[in-house]
């Protein structure tokens, strides 16, 4: 099964929000996940780690989530990001996928929703 | 929703007392509705005739629809229509207050009466107001007309609520919304929501009640006000708060915010606090315009 060897980073200053995502993402195979509670820390462990997906929310202390996807981007420029936020505007969609995210997940998400992102990545 | 302000009049006008009122939230959940209530309560009988077709059932053995018919009191199709139609949370509790006999029909008849009245409700305005519908309950109930901001503030407050009501609790009620100059906090949250619109937002509450939203919205049980409570009353915020601003992106209006924060004992600045009461406490949605 490919999901057990996905590695999967999950970034929301929530760690609620993390919490679910993680139980989500173990639920759909994936068991190896990281964790960044801002924008920097999600740099800082994707350099380190290069991660196969990262989950990313945007507001968020320290630097926000389209910032962090733009030096994600910068740094490698096939990592695959998706937002992941409550504040789905249209504006915050629109710069997301400038950034060089390839999904945009507005919350409050539905379980399938991730499924989904997780199937179509293998 | 609407049971708990229909309730909360019954209780302001003196038609019940708290007592009752608790005994009949209880007894509501086993209650049968009546024809005479909902005949009553769409307006096509009055109670003199429900209480007519009441005592001609005592001496002739026919349903309550039947007799009513009969007398030419209604329609058989506006029975079809009644049985038919949605069971309201407000009829439950009025059906329970006549059974347990704290209220007549009459009284029932006069209290709905001079519910739309005090309102200034239409029909059309109390058919959405019967089915919970959030939008126009604020509208009603939540007087902002001159105030600036006051149509934003209006959309923000029952989009909160029919939040509340998706991942805290439905039965919950608003009491009066107050413009205040200083306001002292106890457990808050708060988040910024920017650019051509300028709220703060917050969500305060004793510590019993901010654990308790904190548990119901992370769906688990949190005993002491520790990262986890904190983080789950402030991704409620966030959340209801993102959705706003989509809200508020698909009218045209792009706005923005900062992340939420967690505070005690703060002293916040102009704006309004509306007080919500949930079945475990109250709480106030405070939004300072400054």
């Amino acid at each position: 099964m490919i999901e057990n060897f996905l590695k999967i980073l999950v970034c929301d200053d929530s760690m609620l929000i993390r919490k679910r995502l993680k139980e989500v993402l173990k639920s759909c195979g994936c068991n190896n996940i990281l964790e960044a509670a801002n924008g920097q820390e999600a740099i800082d462990i994707y350099k380190e780690n290069k991660p196969d997906l990262v989950f990313m929310d945007i507001i968020m202390p320290l630097k926000n989530g389209i910032e962090a996807v733009y030096e994600i981007i910068g740094f490698d420029k096939e990592a695959k990001v998706v937002m992941a936020s409550s504040a789905g505007t249209k504006e915050h969609v629109k710069q997301a996928i400038k950034a060089g995210a390839f999904e945009f997940v507005q919350k409050p998400w539905e379980k399938e929703q991730i499924n989904k992102i997780i199937l179509n990545l293998k | 929703m609407f049971s708990q302000y229909f309730g909360q009049y019954l209780l302001t006008e003196k038609y019940l007392t708290d007592e009752q009122l608790k005994i009949a939230l209880e007894y509501q959940q086993s209650v049968r509705l009546k024809l005479g209530v909902l005949a009553i309560n769409a307006g096509y009988m009055n109670s003199q005739q429900a209480n007519q077709v009441h005592q001609m059932q005592s001496k002739i053995d026919k349903r309550f629809g039947e007799l009513a018919v009969e007398a030419g009191y209604i329609k058989e199709d506006q029975i079809e229509e009644l049985l038919s139609s949605q069971k309201f949370g407000h009829l439950l509790l009025a059906q329970a207050l006549i059974d347990k006999n704290f209220m007549s029909l009459e009284k029932f008849e006069r209290a709905i009466y001079e519910y739309k009245k005090k309102y200034n409700i239409s029909e059309s305005q109390f058919n959405l107001l019967q089915t919970d519908d959030v939008h126009e309950i604020i509208n009603i109930y939540v007087n902002l007309d001159d105030e600036k901001y006051g149509v934003e503030i209006k959309q923000y407050i029952a989009l909160f609520m029919r939040n509340i009501i998706r991942f805290i609790d439905s039965a919950v009620y608003t009491k009066k919304i107050m413009k205040i100059e200083e306001f002292k906090t106890k457990c808050v949250v708060s988040q910024r929501i920017k650019n051509s619109i300028n709220f703060m937002t917050y969500i305060n509450a004793e510590q019993d009640v901010f654990l308790k939203i904190a548990s119901r919205y992370a769906e688990e049980e949190l005993t002491i006000i520790d990262e986890m409570a904190k983080d789950s009353v402030g991704e409620f915020l966030n959340l209801n708060n993102g959705l706003y601003l989509v809200g508020m992106s698909n009218k045209g209006i792009e706005l923005d915010m900062e992340p939420q924060s967690v505070c005690f004992e703060k002293k916040i600045g102009l704006g309004y606090v509306l007080p919500i009461e949930l079945p475990f406490g109250r709480m106030e949605l405070i939004i300072s315009t400054t």
